[in-house]
């Protein structure tokens, strides 16, 4: 800027806003969020407005259930593909107990979570090296990012446990029992579907992971699955191709998370009294490199009416800092139930 | 079928997995061969194409091509019928090399080609293989004789495609039971042609000085096994392989239409007495394609324009409530 004087121009120097943005990030938007009354971001959003997603599915052919999610310049394509695991090549010593699944039609939860975390019958994976960002490019192992988001991923699937291992189940009941013919024979375990969840990310502007789970999530419930059984003459699993007889998985509740991200302004020694926080909902990839301290909510509030009382409290991730205290999270964790609502809305076609 | 593991990524149960089997595709021939598709089209007609530039913001040039499967998907089966294309390519840069690079006067063109787990009928897996490293190659000559490279000395550029839906090789149906697709790889042909269409456009999104516009073009030579007549060979236009029982040769070619160039050529199988006319064919497939690529550019460049000019318009108004920094 000395140059700039010395070469005698006018004394205000201005720039344009891409030049500002990239030359001093963190002021131009601490500018915009100090400007006038209302802070709006540089984006154009208020400081607690989310980007509504839009949900695609069933796009892709190869795949059960496929989900396209795009959170305003974010998308994300899931697609997910089940196989079958078959029960001799199970690893480990699990070993299935009939009676569950009797029970299990009733409603009565059973803890499964062994079942589909040990066995690994979810294998999700993600892909960000498409030319998504320029940070990610290919031919390089999966950077630390795209590691840290799908261990996230992976372990929010195990931890709301999503999937009921009774839908994974492939079972045979035998019409004879040889033991003793009078007898109903015993049920038995022939294999279990095992589902491969791809995340590809096409472009990623900020909030990789709310995106990728809302894409997960409307992925499984697209799949469909098709009626497997054991056949005695081919002695093996067959499956049959009329979708009369596939059935959809029945997913635990309705986790939906939301990502936040405090953006700490830089103190003038006069006016120190002044807020100079904000908090900013689902922040796109400049806010994000600007912020060092985030926030992840994860709700559910399937279990009733939209409110604190139905509220389930599925997973908080909070790093980086320590602005957010005990009053802001409770702030947050509204802002989330809101969130939940309007996410809900458009994974079911109401929006 | 146990998969090497990969420390960095969630793999399978290590006891392997398989595709379901469908008990009727097994049981009942009569059924499967119901569910053949035939082309539908003509012999010169191409299939529909679908392309968008600027998908990818931050990308200096993005493009998405998708080219729907021509033969009508039915509801009351759940085996996946014949796969359309759909491909993505994002361009990142030109961009300075690292330091430590040696001197190079031209632009350094990367391409990576990669295909999602879920394109193919079969599972692919996250690691490159040698189909993929191939078409990346393939790729790379098609667009190297196009770009003038002279003009960005001492950068590189990374043109990455992803391939999230691929053509396949034959009908799945014959895999199975007879193993007549001999000469498998027919439908690598086609996601190359893809591949250098939806590069080339997103090329020319990116602003990347290029000679002409490259254009993908495939034609096979199929034989008709049905017709009274033993050997009765056809040449059609676009090819998709799973709609004839047997494709003879095939052929694809990066295209320059308004210089009358290739930059690449690519031809498979038993050519027989008239490699030209296959080449040819492929030319006016590819001219084909270039009609949608050249529409859709031009629209691009429309809104872009439409958008500055209204931008400044607005930009008096705007220019009060803009942040100003002083120095």
């Amino acid at each position: 800027m000395e140059m700039a004087t010395a070469t005698q121009t006018p004394p205000a120097l201005t720039f344009p806003r891409a030049v500002f943005a990239a030359v001093a990030p963190h002021p131009f938007l601490q500018a915009h969020l100090s400007a006038d009354k209302k802070s709006i971001r540089a984006n154009g959003r208020t400081a607690s407005e989310f980007r509504t997603p839009g949900i695609n599915t069933g796009s892709l052919t190869h795949c059960n259930g496929s989900a396209v999610v795009r959170l305003g310049n974010t998308s994300v394509v899931c697609g997910v593909r089940a196989e079958i695991l078959k029960e001799e090549d199970i690893a480990g010593t699990y070993a299935y107990a009939a009676h569950s699944a009797d029970q299990d039609e009733e409603g009565e939860e059973e803890d499964d979570s062994e079942e589909v975390e040990g066995i690994r019958l979810l294998v999700p994976n993600v892909e960000l090296a498409t030319g998504s960002t320029p940070s990610h490019i290919p031919g390089t192992a999966p950077t630390t990012y795209a590691q840290t988001l799908i261990t996230r991923l992976r372990n929010l699937l195990h931890s709301t446990c999503l999937l009921r291992a009774s839908n994974l189940r492939i079972l045979y009941k035998p019409s004879t029992n040889p033991e003793n013919p009078d007898t109903e024979a015993e049920t038995q375990l022939k294999g279990y579907w095992v589902l491969y969840l791809d995340i590809f990310f096409i472009s990623i502007d900020g909030n990789a992971f709310d995106a990728a789970w809302i894409s997960v999530l409307a992925a499984l419930r697209d799949t469909l699955l098709p009626h497997a059984y054991f056949d005695e003459e081919y002695e093996g699993i067959l499956c049959s191709d009329d979708s009369n007889e596939a059935h959809r998985l029945q997913l635990r509740g309705l986790p939906i998370p939301s990502t936040f991200a405090v953006f700490e302004g830089m103190r003038e020694d006069d006016d120190d009294e002044d807020d100079v926080d904000w908090v900013l909902s689902d922040p796109d990839a400049f806010e994000e490199g600007v912020c060092r301290e985030t926030v992840s909510v994860v709700v559910d509030c399937q279990g009733g009416k939209k409110g604190t009382r139905d509220l389930v409290i599925r997973r908080v991730e909070k790093s980086g800092g320590g602005v957010v205290g005990r009053e802001m999270m409770a702030g947050l964790v509204k802002m989330s139930i809101d969130r939940w609502g309007v996410v809900e809305g458009v994974l079911s076609g109401k929006t | 079928m146990a998969m090497n593991t990969d420390r960095r990524r969630n793999n399978a149960p290590s006891g392997g997995t398989g595709a379901p089997v469908f008990a009727r595709t097994i049981r009942e021939p009569e059924y499967l061969e119901n569910l053949r598709p035939s082309r539908s089209r003509g012999p010169n007609e191409l299939r529909r194409i679908f392309l968008q530039t600027s998908i990818i913001p931050s990308a200096s040039g993005s493009a998405y091509l998708e080219i729907p499967s021509s033969s009508p998907a039915t509801s009351s089966t759940l085996i996946p019928p014949t796969s359309s294309l759909k491909i993505t390519a994002s361009i990142q840069g030109p961009k300075p090399l690292p330091r430590s690079a040696p001197f190079s006067p031209t632009l350094l063109l990367t391409t990576t080609v990669k295909f999602a787990p879920f394109a193919t009928r079969h599972r692919r897996g996250y690691i490159r293989d040698s189909a993929e490293r191939d078409l990346g190659v393939h790729l790379e000559t098609a667009l190297r004789g196009v770009i003038i490279g002279e003009r960005w000395p001492k950068s590189g550029v990374d043109v990455v495609v992803t391939i999230l839906e691929g053509d396949e090789d034959g009908w799945w149906g014959d895999s199975t039971s007879e193993g007549s697709a001999t000469g498998s790889g027919w439908g690598l042909l086609n996601v190359l042609a893809g591949c250098i269409t939806v590069a080339s456009a997103a090329i020319t999104d990116a602003g990347i000085d290029c000679v002409d516009v490259v254009c993908g073009g495939v034609a096979a030579i199929t034989r008709n096994t049905e017709s009274r007549q033993d050997k009765e060979l056809a040449r059609v236009l676009d090819p998709c392989p799973a709609e004839h029982k047997e494709v003879v040769a095939a052929c694809v070619v990066g295209y320059l239409a308004s210089r009358d160039e290739i930059t690449e050529i690519w031809m498979k199988g038993d050519v027989g007495s008239d490699p030209d006319g296959l080449v040819e064919g492929a030319t006016h497939a590819a001219v084909g394609s270039l009609a949608v690529v050249k529409e859709v550019l031009l629209e691009a460049l429309q809104t872009k324009f439409q958008g500055q000019l209204e931008g400044n318009e607005g930009g008096l108004k705007r220019k009060a409530q803009d942040v100003e920094m002083t120095g």
